[in-house]
Parts: structure tokens; sequence; C-alpha cells
């Protein structure tokens, strides 16, 4: 009798019931924010906060043609990718909705009490109710991480004809922090809501607001089900706007997931405008037949979303329109017994079978009576190909970074470090004259063990890795150990050949470039957001040495300035606070063990910067005594 | 998949799919439609903007008299259109860029009034995007209208996308033209639309010559109708026999052409019989979908293939049915299609992206037809890896041949010590360094390395965006400050200059330099930034000028003419060359974007101002004295 979703037990069809119960109810009161209800024979004991549909065009599309701005991070810090610090981008409107419920309701305080009692939250919504569902369960995720130690117990939430909400980076945040299973989107075969976002408000024409009442639950019409404008060219030209939006986005992607190399494919982009909005967490595809199918895939809901839609034959258009908007209205009645689901995983994604050839087994039923053409079912194994593909690629690195050459040429680097601290040299400094061979060897092994993360950081980039690679503790801790170790000798590096002259400085805040190489501005993101810090606007623990280098530039300067008598105030006012800034940090880095006490060596860049800084910045404070 | 890295799926159907899916072709063949309708547009085009995108359509209706005929098939070189330069990329030995003379007369007849038009759209700041469009000699106008703004955008480095789409377009121009436009990345600016059936893209492959004045009516016939369906009927018709005559000679010719390419010798003379090639991305377009190829050798193929399945009668009259296959397959996505067809899918997922790909292109019922054109699409897989993971391997490349730099980096620190006083160029030049050697194997290393990833770069296996890439763009423009001035100093130690003159002429820089300088002005463009000069405290440490040198050799080269020469309108040129370089060489001096070598004692360059300090005290004497001219030139002075 409990239907569990794959790996997520807690699903289980009195919660589904109670949900859909829950989420057509808040339509009958849409004046308030949300309903709550709470069911004390759950174990845990569950808080259901369901969220009512809202009307017209604008609560769906802001100005832009599809209405995203990136989202708010002061609400969301984790919905952004990582290394590349990238917001997701989020529907403005929905945005604005949710942040007016925040402010204007209880909702925090009823989360609050409910996360503090150990009560699991399910929130829930139909319709454009639903994407206030889903921000409320990720402001949760954010704001009660879960540990052993609290007893939180996250939140799930059920959604019902749930319009798309975010782009590619929010579904790939999503999939980093492990929460998919959190999200369960039912969606009826041919309902029309979920592919609205693919199409441009333009593409309407003015045809939305008088559409919108027909798949809007609140709409008081009584007139839906009976009148022949339902089933009038209305509902069918509608139907087509939006498949003919979702084929552009589902064959552009499909393209790329096939594997196109054919420039046009770029050209042509940049002349229609293709919605950014892409599905996430878990689907579940209600066939009309009684099954229910479950993918994951990102990639393979959005082909989903198009080709579950598509007609057999074009006379079909005035009865399937008619139906994409019966099927966003009607409350759900799901027979929810295990054995009506069927996974579409990785394996069975990968291997789908292309035809109908009659074979009664769960998958090729399922793909049946979602009506997959055998295109659809090739994009499907596309998208599972392009999954399998991440997964190998990372494994191959982590093949390499496994390797026992990777392993020496660290122990290297740190020998060098501590073969030049007993000659009481700071590495960098050495690395920086470059007098002897050592020197020269550190930079060969500076050099290959740059290789590896340069080749990680342009599959990064790509999205050739799989999208919780930005978050695996085993990935953060290889990276902070390179970063913490060989960033000091990238800057060296870049001081000694003075490429601050040509390029500027090596942190380049100034002139808006970055000369800091992304394999350590990306992976000291991954590090601060791991920990679930602030990220550190100007340097870290790895590279202060840029900030020390760029201060004593400064300094110096200023000094013969003021010879010449252009003494600059605001430089030494700003350089002031930065001295301060730096010093305090050293210390602190220094108290928690990243940053050795070999850079207090007398003689080191840091230390003669020190000695010869006139008092006037110093501002009363030393390096030296707080220290040793 | 494993470790094969070969393309698992088919995707030529797929990308017509999403072509057919923009209202790119509804909104383009409509505007070719009228252009080819209204006679205030023949022989000339019609403009339109929806929304951000401005629409030319050429007109088909385009031809001149007889002179068509008599020009059929003659090509003639293209390298400049309108005083902008073309092509950059055409290598030595290679056949020159061709184009049909007929039709480069038509675009050169337009030109003035197509340029007037354009930087009309261009000025207007709404503009995003231009699709430039036509139907039948239109579409190959279009083309060459394309090519010019393509041309133009890249010279006044403007971001607007071009898109050019033709229906029913004859072919063109060379093979040498079709690799131009691949390496300068500008096929997928090109989408040719061709029905299954229709004869006209396929008509340059064969030499009709006995068949001129059928043809010409044929011509005729289809701009009467493409004017109005009725006039059709007032052109002289051709007959059956003679339409039957045509299309065998084009069907055998075809086949020829592509049998051209499966010997492997379409490029050269044994091929001469067949001048034309196809360039740019095609939309094959028939009742069952439409195929979307880019390489020239499956679309010979293709083109033959599909118009096998016609007949004489048909492969005239699908030249104007374009309106038809464009209603059709821009509504295709809506239902799954290709119902009818009772050929099975193989489980494989690469053979059944194959076998739809045949059933879009309408060959799936001619069981001879689909072993040749699966075979034909098979050649356009993709064997090695993806260009993501292609340019993840190049970073990796990159990191290796590092150390080679970082030696000539040294190399040059090493010269700027030595006693010689010299600097790297001109130690590297007169080999005094004992470390010259194997920095001239780094030297060819390096090359290797960077003509590799501009190979890669043009056959399409690298990102689109690679050449935009700051850490591309960065790591190439200081290879080229450092290494190039080698470079030069290999070309003139070698005399080089004295039988294929000085470096700076006649593309005897290296490619990849002249590359990399666009790469690198692009950037500054697309930052918004000018080059931004945050005032140097100390010289620069490379050279801001890659070729200051070859400039330099120039220069020297001028004095030493100045020495000998006695006619004064020639020394006046001289003298005036001789001071350009001088204001200009002080002016990067004075703002440090000279690294210090070019001011080492003994370097070319500080002595070749020795040398002109030396001559022009001289000429201050000789004003004075310039009875002595001979005698000083020809005794004391001259070393």
């Amino acid at each position: 009798m409990a239907a569990a979703v794959g790996s997520t037990e807690f699903i289980v069809a009195e919660l589904v019931e109670k949900a859909i119960s829950m989420a057509w109810k808040a339509h009958k009161t849409p004046e308030k924010h949300f309903i709550l209800e709470k069911n004390r024979k759950g174990e845990p004991q569950q808080v259901f906060i369901s969220f009512p549909a809202s009307g017209s065009a604008k609560d769906w599309y802001s100005q832009k043609p599809f209405g995203e701005l990136p989202i708010d991070l002061e609400l969301f810090p984790s919905l952004k990718r990582i290394g590349h610090n990238e917001p997701a981008k989020l529907n403005e409107a929905f945005q604005a909705r949710f942040q007016a419920i925040l402010s204007k309701s209880s909702l925090e305080t009823e989360v609050k009490d409910a996360m503090d009692k150990k009560r699991q939250i399910v929130f829930t919504g139909h319709s454009s109710g639903s994407p206030m569902a889903i921000l409320a369960t990720l402001r949760t995720l954010e704001k009660y991480p879960t540990t052993k130690s609290n007893g939180w117990v996250p939140p799930v939430c059920v959604t019902f004809g749930s319009p798309l909400i975010g782009n590619n980076i929010f579904s790939h945040a999503t999939r980093r922090e492990n929460w998919s299973n959190f999200f369960i989107h039912f969606v009826m075969r041919y309902d029309i809501v979920p592919r609205i976002l693919l199409s441009p408000l333009s593409s309407f024409d003015q045809r939305f607001e008088p559409i919108s009442q027909f798949f809007n639950p609140n709409h008081k019409s009584k007139s839906f089900m009976s009148e022949s404008v339902g089933r009038s060219s209305v509902s069918s030209d509608f139907f087509s706007v939006v498949m003919s939006n979702a084929a552009k986005v589902t064959s552009h992607a499909a393209s790329k997931l096939l594997g196109t190399t054919d420039s046009a494919i770029e050209t042509i982009a940049n002349f229609v405008p293709l919605s950014p909005y892409r599905p996430f967490g878990t689907y579940i595809f209600c066939t009309g037949n009684g099954k229910h199918v479950v993918v994951r895939n990102p990639d393979a809901v959005l082909q989903l979303l198009f080709f579950s839609a598509q007609l057999s034959t074009e006379a079909e258009v005035a009865q399937v329109g008619y139906r994409s908007l019966q099927e966003h209205r009607t409350k759900l009645q799901l027979n929810l017994g295990m054995e009506n689901f069927v996974f579409l995983e990785q394996d069975q994604l990968e291997n789908l079978p292309l035809i109908d050839d009659g074979s009664k087994d769960d998958i090729s039923m399922a793909c049946n009576d979602l009506g997959l053409s055998p295109r659809a079912r090739l994009c499907l194994r596309a998208a599972a190909g392009l999954e399998q593909q991440r997964l190998i690629n990372e494994k191959k690195l982590k093949e390499k970074i496994d390797s026992p050459e990777v392993e020496e040429n660290l122990k290297k680097v740190e020998k060098y470090k501590q073969v030049m601290e007993l000659k009481n040299i700071c590495y960098y400094d050495a690395f920086k004259n470059q007098e002897s061979s050592e020197d020269f060897e550190a930079n060969v092994k500076r050099l290959q063990l740059a290789m590896l993360w340069d080749e990680i950081v342009e599959k990064l980039r790509g999205y050739e890795l799989p999208d919780e690679f930005e978050g695996r503790p085993e990935w953060i801790e290889h990276a902070t150990r390179f970063r913490r170790l060989v960033e000091p000798l990238d800057v060296a590096n870049y001081y000694r050949h003075e490429r601050q002259l040509e390029a500027g400085t090596y942190l380049g805040k100034k002139s808006g470039k970055e000369s800091r190489p992304s394999r350590y501005r990306l992976t000291q993101r991954w590090f601060e957001h791991a920990e679930r810090r602030k990220m550190e606007e100007d340097y870290s623990e790895s590279c202060f040495w840029a900030e020390v280098e760029d201060l004593s530039h400064i300094t110096i300067n200023n000094v013969n300035g003021r010879v010449s008598g252009s003494f600059d105030k605001d430089v030494v006012n700003q350089t002031q606070e930065r001295v301060a800034k730096l010093v305090h940090r050293i210390k602190v880095w220094i108290d928690n063990k990243v940053v050795d006490k070999d850079v207090l060596l007398e003689g080191s860049t840091l230390m003669n910067w020190w000695n010869a800084l006139p008092s006037q910045y110093k501002n009363g404070l030393s390096i030296k005594s707080p220290v040793f | 998949m494993a470790n094969n890295e070969a393309s698992p799926f088919e995707s030529s159907d797929m990308l017509a799919t999403f072509v057919a899916s923009t209202p790119l072709l509804a909104e383009s063949w409509r505007l070719c439609n009228h252009a080819n309708t209204s006679p205030a547009a023949h022989r000339s085009f019609v403009a339109e903007r929806i929304g951000r995108v401005a629409y030319v359509a050429l007109s088909g209706v385009q031809m001149v008299g007889g002179c068509w005929y008599e020009t059929w098939r003659n090509m003639v070189a293209l390298d400049r259109m309108d005083d902008v330069a073309v092509f950059s990329c055409i290598r030595e030995g290679e056949e020159p860029v061709m184009v049909h003379a007929g039709i480069l007369n038509l675009f050169n007849s337009l030109l003035h009034s197509f340029k007037t038009q354009m930087l009309e759209i261009l000025e207007n700041k709404d503009t995003k995007s231009v699709v430039i469009t036509g139907h039948s000699i239109g579409g190959a106008t279009a083309s060459l209208c394309t090519l010019w703004l393509l041309s133009y955008l890249r010279s006044i480095t403007s971001c607007v996308s071009v898109l050019c789409i033709t229906y029913g377009s004859p072919l063109l121009g060379n093979n040498s033209f079709s690799t131009a436009i691949c390496r300068e990345r500008w096929s997928g600016n090109f989408c040719h639309v061709v029905s299954k059936h229709d004869i006209m893209p396929r008509l340059l492959f064969a030499p009709i010559t006995p068949l001129t004045s059928q043809l010409n009516f044929l011509l005729q016939f289809w701009q009467l109708s493409m004017t109005s369906p009725d006039f059709g009927k007032l052109a002289v018709q051709i007959t059956d026999k003679e339409k039957a005559e045509l299309f065998t000679a084009v069907m055998d010719y075809s086949e020829a052409a592509t049998q051209g390419d499966e010997e492997g010798e379409s490029q050269g003379e044994a091929s001469a019989t067949i001048l034309f090639r196809p360039f740019g991305n095609y939309l094959f377009v028939s009742e069952f979908g439409a195929v979307c190829m880019d390489s020239p050798a499956a679309i010979t193929k293709m083109m033959h293939l599909m118009l096998a399945t016609g007949s004489p009668d048909c492969s005239i009259e699908d030249h104007l049915k374009y309106g038809d296959y464009v209603d059709k397959v821009s509504w295709q996505f809506l239902t799954q299609g290709n119902s009818s067809m009772q050929r099975s899918i193989p489980e494989s997922s690469y053979e059944a992206g194959l076998e739809l790909a045949i059933q879009s292109s309408g060959l799936a019922n001619q069981e001879s037809l689909i072993i040749p054109a699966m075979e034909c699409l098979k050649a356009t897989r993709r064997m090695g890896p993806s260009p993501v993971l292609n340019a993840a391997a190049l970073a990796v490349s990159l990191s290796k041949v590092a150390p080679f730099r970082a030696q000539i980096e040294w190399y040059k620190a090493l010269c700027d010590e030595q006693d010689e006083q010299a600097g790297y160029y001109d130690s590297f030049k007169s080999r005094s360094c004992k470390k010259s050697m194997k920095v001239n194997i780094n030297r060819f290393k390096l090359a290797r390395f960077w003509n590799d990833v501009i190979e890669m770069m043009e056959k399409n296996e690298l990102p689109h965006d690679f050449d935009k890439r700051a850490k591309w763009v960065n790591a190439s423009h200081s290879y080229k400050l450092l290494v190039e001035p080698l470079d030069i100093a290999e070309y003139y130690r070698k005399g080089l200059h004295r039988t294929n003159g000085h470096y700076m002429e006649n593309g005897n820089r290296a490619r990849r330099y002249e590359m990399f300088d666009r790469w690198w002005k692009d950037r500054t463009r697309r930052d918004g930034a000018t080059e931004e000069n945050s005032e140097r405290s100390t010289f620069a440490s490379l050279t801001q000028d890659s070729c200051f040198w070859a400039k330099v050799e120039e220069a020297r080269d001028w004095l030493d003419s100045v020495r000998s020469e006695s006619d004064t309108n020639k020394l006046a040129l001289l003298w005036d060359k001789i001071e350009k370089f001088e204001v200009y060489a002080n002016q990067l001096i004075e703002q440090k974007e000279v690294s210090k070598d070019v001011l080492a004692k003994n370097s070319s360059y500080s002595i070749w101002v020795g040398d002109l300090r030396e001559l022009k005290q001289l000429r201050e004497k000789l004003k004075v004295f310039p009875h002595q001219l001979t005698s000083i030139l020809d005794g004391e002075v001259v070393p």
C-alpha cells in the first residue's frame, strides 16, 4: 500500500492523497496565502502547507520574453553554479509572489514551529500554486540543513501540474545538493501548464488572458466544462502555439544531446528566443491509463514534456487541445498502488526499446501509454547517454587524481616547502627568486599539477561532469589541498615575471579582469560553499600573497608620491583598511593552521613589506607579536 | 559506448526539426515570394523588419537576357568584394577561390543599392540579426550578399548575427570556395533549402553546352512562373525529350561528382569537369520531413540520390514548390509522422537514427538507394571526441607545451644579461647564444601546437566560442608576442626576404599570427574596452607589437637604399617612410610598450638608430654642401 518512489521511501499513498486534497482545497480560499493542516497520525508527524493558484498573465510572465531573472541568492544561496558563481535564473513573477508571501504571511513562523517540533512539512500546490510550494521547500532546505545531530526532518514538495520555474542551473544546483528526491511533480500526459513557460509571452499575442481562465483553477466560470469554447479553435490554437515553442526548445536540446557539431545550430539559436526554463526534481507522468512514469533525468523530462503530448495524427488537434486544458483543471484521482509506478532511471533510459514490439513489460507499456515515437525514445536514450558520458568523464578524472604520480607531485612540492623552511626561507620567496634547481623542479611539478585541474575546469565549464561534482567532498578535499599548497607558487611566478604590469594585478579587482587562474578561483568557491561560508570577495588563504604584493606596490608608490608632493589621502585611508584586514586575516589563518608560520620568516616578502611599511599605515598593528 | 568515442547518435534529422520549428523558414519564404511576385523588386530585393530581425529577400527574377547561358559555368576568382577582403585562409598551392561569373555580375550590379540598404539596417541599433534570403538565382545572389555582409561585419568587428536562407539556389563556387567558407567558420551562416527533386541546385554539376537554348527556355519558364503561376504558360515550352535529356545529363554528372569524392580526388585536376561544390548547410526537404547536413561530400551524394527518385517533369516543377514544402515541414513537429513507414527500426541507437534520417529524406521507399544513403550519412559521423572534450584535452596539451614557452622566456632574460647586449632577437638571429638551438626546437614545437589548434578550429572540432575564451585568447596572444620575433629573426637569418620580399608582405607571416591578431582585436570589442593603457612604469616584458622587428628590418632596408639612391623623388619617399617608422618606434618606447631587449646596446634597433643619426647628420651637411654628395656616399661613410 505504500508507494515508495525509488529511494525516496517517504512518498506514501496517503501523503499524496492528502496533498491532492490540500492542493485543490487551497483554491477555495484564494485570498489566503496558504492553508495549513496537521496530520498527527504520520511518523514523523506531518504538517501540510498548500498554496492557491493565482490568476493573470502578470503572475506568470514579467516583462521580458520569458520573464526570468537571476535568483535572489540571499534567499536561496545554494541555487547557483558554485565555481562559476553564476546564479540560477528564476521566473520573476513567481519569485516576487513568493517574497510577498514571506513578508506578508506567517509562513516563516509556521515553518519554524514545525521544524522545531521535528515535524515533516509537506508543501503542496496545484497549477500556479506549485511554484510557491517549490520555493517554500527550497527556502526551508536552505534554512534548516538537516544533520545527524539537529534532528530536523527535511521537507517534501508535491506539486500537480506545476509550470516550469527555473533554468538549467536551477536544476543543476538542486541535483548537486541532492534535493531532487524532495520534489515530486505530478504531470498529466496532456496538461498544458507544465509546457506553457517554454513559450515567450509574445507568442500568445494577447491570447494568454482569455485562455488562462480555462486553466486557472480559481476561475469561477462554470462555462469551462460545458461551453463549446473549450472545444473551439481557441484551445487548439493555444495548444499549437505552446507545442511549437516546446518543439523549438526540445529539438534544440535534442540536437545537442544527439551530439550535433553543425555550427548552424548556434547561428539559428541567435535568431529565435529559446526558453531558458528547464524541469528539475522528480517527475511523475500520469499516462491516463493508470500508469505513473517516474523520471528524474532533467534532459529526459524536457523531451518527455514535448513528445508525450505529440499528436499521432493532425486530426487530433482539436480534441487534444481541449484535453490539454481539461486535464490541468480536473482534480487528480490516482491509483497510487506501487504496481502502477514505472521507473525510467538511467539504466532503463539507456536501453529503452525503440519501437512498440508488442511486449507487455512495464517499460514498453509505459512508453506506449505516453505515445512515444521512435524518435522520442532515441532522444530519451541520448539524455541518458549524456549522463553516462559525464559519469565516465568523472571516473577518468578520478583515476587520474588517484594516480601515484599526482600524489608524488604533491609530496614533492610539500617537501620543497619543508626544505626551504629548514633553510629559513618561505617557499613563496624561494620560488619567486628561482635561484636553485629545486625551485625549477617545483615549477615543473606546479605545471604538471595544474594540467589536471585545468582539464577539470574545462570540463566543468562545458557541463561535461555530473551535476553533483562540485559538491562531492572528495573532490573538494583534493582541490583544497592542491590550492593551498600550489597557489602561492602561481602568485610568486606571476610577480616574479612582473605580469601585473601587463595584465594587471593577480587578483585584478580594479580592472574587472582577474589573472587568477580559474583552477583556484573555482575551487576556492567549492570549499567555501561546502563549509557554508560567505564567499570571500577579494582574496583567500591561498592567494593572500598577491594582496601583499599589491599593497607593497601601493605603499612604495605612495611614499614616492609624497616626495613629489602629490600625496594621496584617500589611498592612505583605503590602504590602512586593507592592511588592517590583511593582518587580521593572516592571524586567523595561522591560528586555524590553514596558513603556515613560514610566511613570517624574516626576509619573506610579507615581513620585508611589513618592516618597510611606514607607520601611518600600520595603525598600531603588528604582525609578529600576535602570532608568536 | 565504452571506449568508442564516435558519436553514438545521428543528429541530421533532429537538427532539421529544429530549423523547421523556428519561424525562420516561413518568414523568409513569405518574403522571397513577395520579392518574386512584385515587379518593383525584380532584379532587386525587398526588405522587412520583424521584431529585431531584419529580413532582406533577393528576387529570383534576375535574368539578364541572353547573357546567362553564355556565362553558364564560367567561373571567376573572388578575393575582394567592394574593397573588403573576403577570405584570409587560402593557403599557398591551393586552387584560388572561384565563383560563378554570371551570378557575381548580378551581385555586383546590386551591390550599391544592397549596401545602402544594409548600412541603413545596421545603423538601427535595434537590429540584432539579419536574414538574407532568396529563391532560385535570388538564392545565389543572396549567398554573395551574405558573404559581403559577413566580411564587412568582420572588418568593423560587429556582433550582428547573419543567416542566409536560400531556396533551390544553383551552386555558386568551387571547392576552394567551399573550403574557405568552412575555414572562416561561416558554414553555419548558410542554410540552403533544397527540395527532393529540384533540378536547379544540381544543374551546375553538368556542362550543359549542347542544351543551352533549352536551358534558357527553362529558366524563362521558372522566372515567369515565379512572377505569377499563370505566366509560366507564356514561356516557350521545352519538349519532353529535351527535359529527359537534361535530367539524364544532370543525373550522370551529379553521380560523377560523388564519385570524385569516393576516390578521394575531388580536389585537383582529376575532377576538372566538376567545377562546382556545395558549401554551408543544406536542408533537404521531402514530403516526409527534412534532414540537415554540412559536409560537402555528403551533400553532393544526397543531391544525387534524392534526384534519382524523381522524374524529368517533377525535377522542373519541384523548383516552384518551396512554398508547399515550407508549409509542410513547419507544422510537421506537431505529429509523430512517418507512421506509414513499414520499415523496422534497428536496436542500435546510431543505426536507428540513420533509419529515421532516411525516412525523413524520403528515400525509404527506394530499396536500392537506402544503402548508399546510409553510407553517405555514416561518412559524416563524428569519429573523435566531442568538441567540449577536445577543448579539455587541449587545455592539457597547452600545459604540456608551457615549459617550452617558459624556456624561451628564460632565454630572452638570459640574452638580456649577456655581454653582447644584443637582445634575444639578434642573439637568435646570429645564433650567438649557445641555447639558440634548443630555443629553435621549442619554437617549432610551439608552432606545431598552435597550428594544430587552428586546424581543429577550422575542422569544427572545437566549441563554437573557443576563440572567444579568455584563456585561449590570452595564451595565444602572449605566445605571439614572445615567439613571433624569433620567426622574424629566422626569416631574415635565412635571407628569405631577398627571394620572397619582406616578412610583412605577401602572406609571409604565418597565418596563425593573423588569426591571433583577430582574436585579440575581437576581445577588446567584446569587452567594450579600447586598448586600455594603464600607464606602464617599466618596460613591457614583451614588445606589444609582435611585428616590431620586421618593421625594423624593413626600415634598415630603407636606410641602405637611401645610401645608394640618387633619384631625389625616391629619396624623399624613403625618408618619409623612415621618419614615419622613427616616430612610431619612439612612441612605442615612450609608452614603454617595448621590452628592454629592443633598447639593448647592440640590438638591430639600436644600431639602426645610430645609423639613422649618422645619416641625418650627413644629410644636414649635404644641405650645406650638396656638391659633395657623391664623394661622401661613395667614399668615406658607407661601411
